[in-house]
């Protein structure tokens, strides 16, 4: 399998306080990919760093097989870029913006623009200065569609817009895959909308990405079990322990959140006189806050 | 059909719509030359992505119930009376594994769940 983007060793320190220190990140050709983190842990400055935007300092970046930001101005004709923070002039109506932007690219698609604009209900007369959030997202995205690209990059495509506004503009993304072979990286701390539509996730946190694996894996692989008769040393177990804590003195016995569990992992218990009581499945949001509590506290 | 899609379960997405496709086929909700949705459209109307919907269309093709024709689309293929029905008792047999999990972790046993079984089909007085 390709990488549509790779990110190896990358470095960039932004003022004195935040740094990204020795990124890593593969994002398959024709995946949707998740790249989740809370607010102000590096998604952001990431995107920037790839499509270059910003200069690294040490490692190397490619997207779609080029090396950035060598390449950059090749790479960026290809990919259609919803940064977080809009850039269309405001004195331009909404037909204006479409026509202007139309024209820096060859791979433009005018008639996919179009039935966006019908679609997502903007008017070409309006003004962009006084479109409401809702509308301002619908045409950034639109924008970005047009374009034909083969890499979708979309920074918190759906920040502070209403939920209806958020299903069209994923339905649209969506719409778009489903006719034509492009991957799409999509950053957001709105995890519920990622657990649906996404097949891989990374997870950054203060400048680092602390996982990166298949949707699924990622799913599957993070449980909270509840033990009873526990030893209070344990070594060897199959799977990652990431933190172990009382139960909630009901029922006695132990809450462990393990990464990398597998049901025959059943049998570590017997092994270790402890008996396993239940084994509860995390959702995405879930398994991401577990995750990160863990990740941040190091003797866990 | 597809109103139980659950993004949050465990189970892989693929493998539910599979499994709704699986239950309609065995009911006959779904008859043998009925097309399925296309891939673009029930990625649209589930908001999964058009490769989960693909994955799980070419599962339901590698056990016989579908057939993918090039350009077409995808088709129910005819199961047979007896595959079906051996599929009605497999999914029969997984909601009842769900229920005697669930009624464990409530601390019920099999019998209780058996006597209420009975009580809500009416075979038993209550």
């Amino acid at each position: 399998m390709t990488n549509a983007i790779e990110m190896r060793g990358v470095h960039h320190r932004l003022g004195t306080s935040f740094e990204i220190r020795d990124l890593t990140v593969n994002v398959p050709s024709g995946s949707i990919y998740g790249f989740l983190g809370p607010n102000g842990s590096g998604k952001t400055t990431t995107i920037r760093l790839m499509l270059g935007l910003l200069r690294r300092g040490k490692g190397s970046i490619q997207v779609l097989g080029r090396p950035i930001p060598a390449d950059a101005a090749r790479v960026l004709a290809r990919t259609g870029y919803v940064p977080e923070r809009p850039h269309l002039y405001d004195s331009f109506s909404i037909g204006e913006a479409i026509k202007y932007h139309g024209a820096f690219f060859r791979t433009w698609d005018a008639r996919r623009a179009e039935e966006l604009r019908v679609r997502f209900r903007l008017d070409a007369a309006a003004r962009i200065g006084r479109l409401s959030k809702g509308e301002t997202g619908k045409l950034m995205m639109l924008l970005a569609l047009a374009q034909s690209p083969d890499l979708l990059v979309l920074d918190e495509p759906t920040d502070g817009l209403d939920p209806v506004v958020r299903r069209d503009v994923l339905t649209a993304v969506l719409d778009y895959v489903s006719q034509r072979d492009a991957t799409v990286f999509i950053s957001s701390h709105l995890v519920h909308e990622l657990e649906r539509i996404c097949d891989w996730v990374g997870v950054m946190d203060d400048g680092r990405l602390v996982a990166e694996m298949p949707m699924q894996t990622f799913k599957s692989g993070i449980k909270r079990l509840r033990v009873a008769d526990a030893p209070s040393l344990v070594s060897d177990t199959p799977f990652v322990l990431l933190a172990r804590e009382p139960g909630d003195g009901l029922s006695g016995g132990e809450v462990w959140v393990v990464r990398g569990w597998q049901d025959p992992m059943k049998q570590y218990f017997e092994g270790v006189g402890a008996r396993l009581r239940e084994v509860v499945d995390l959702d995405l949001e879930e398994g991401f806050v577990e995750l990160l509590r863990t990740f941040r506290t190091p003797d866990a | 059909m597809f109103d139980q899609i659950d993004p949050r379960s465990p189970t892989p997405l693929y493998d539910q719509i599979a499994d709704r496709i699986r239950v309609a086929v065995a009911a006959g909700e779904l008859r043998p030359g009925d097309p399925l949705p296309s891939v673009r459209r029930l990625a649209g109307r589930l908001r999964v992505n058009p490769a989960t919907v693909v994955q799980a269309y070419r599962a339901l093709e590698a056990e016989g119930f579908v057939e993918m024709r090039q350009g077409s689309g995808t088709f129910v293929l005819d199961i047979g009376a007896n595959r079906r029905d051996a599929e009605r008792h497999d999914q029969a047999r997984d909601l009842v594994r769900d229920v005697l999990a669930d009624a464990a972790r409530l601390g019920l046993s099999a019998q209780d769940v058996l006597r209420a079984l009975r009580l809500e089909i009416g075979t038993e007085a209550g």
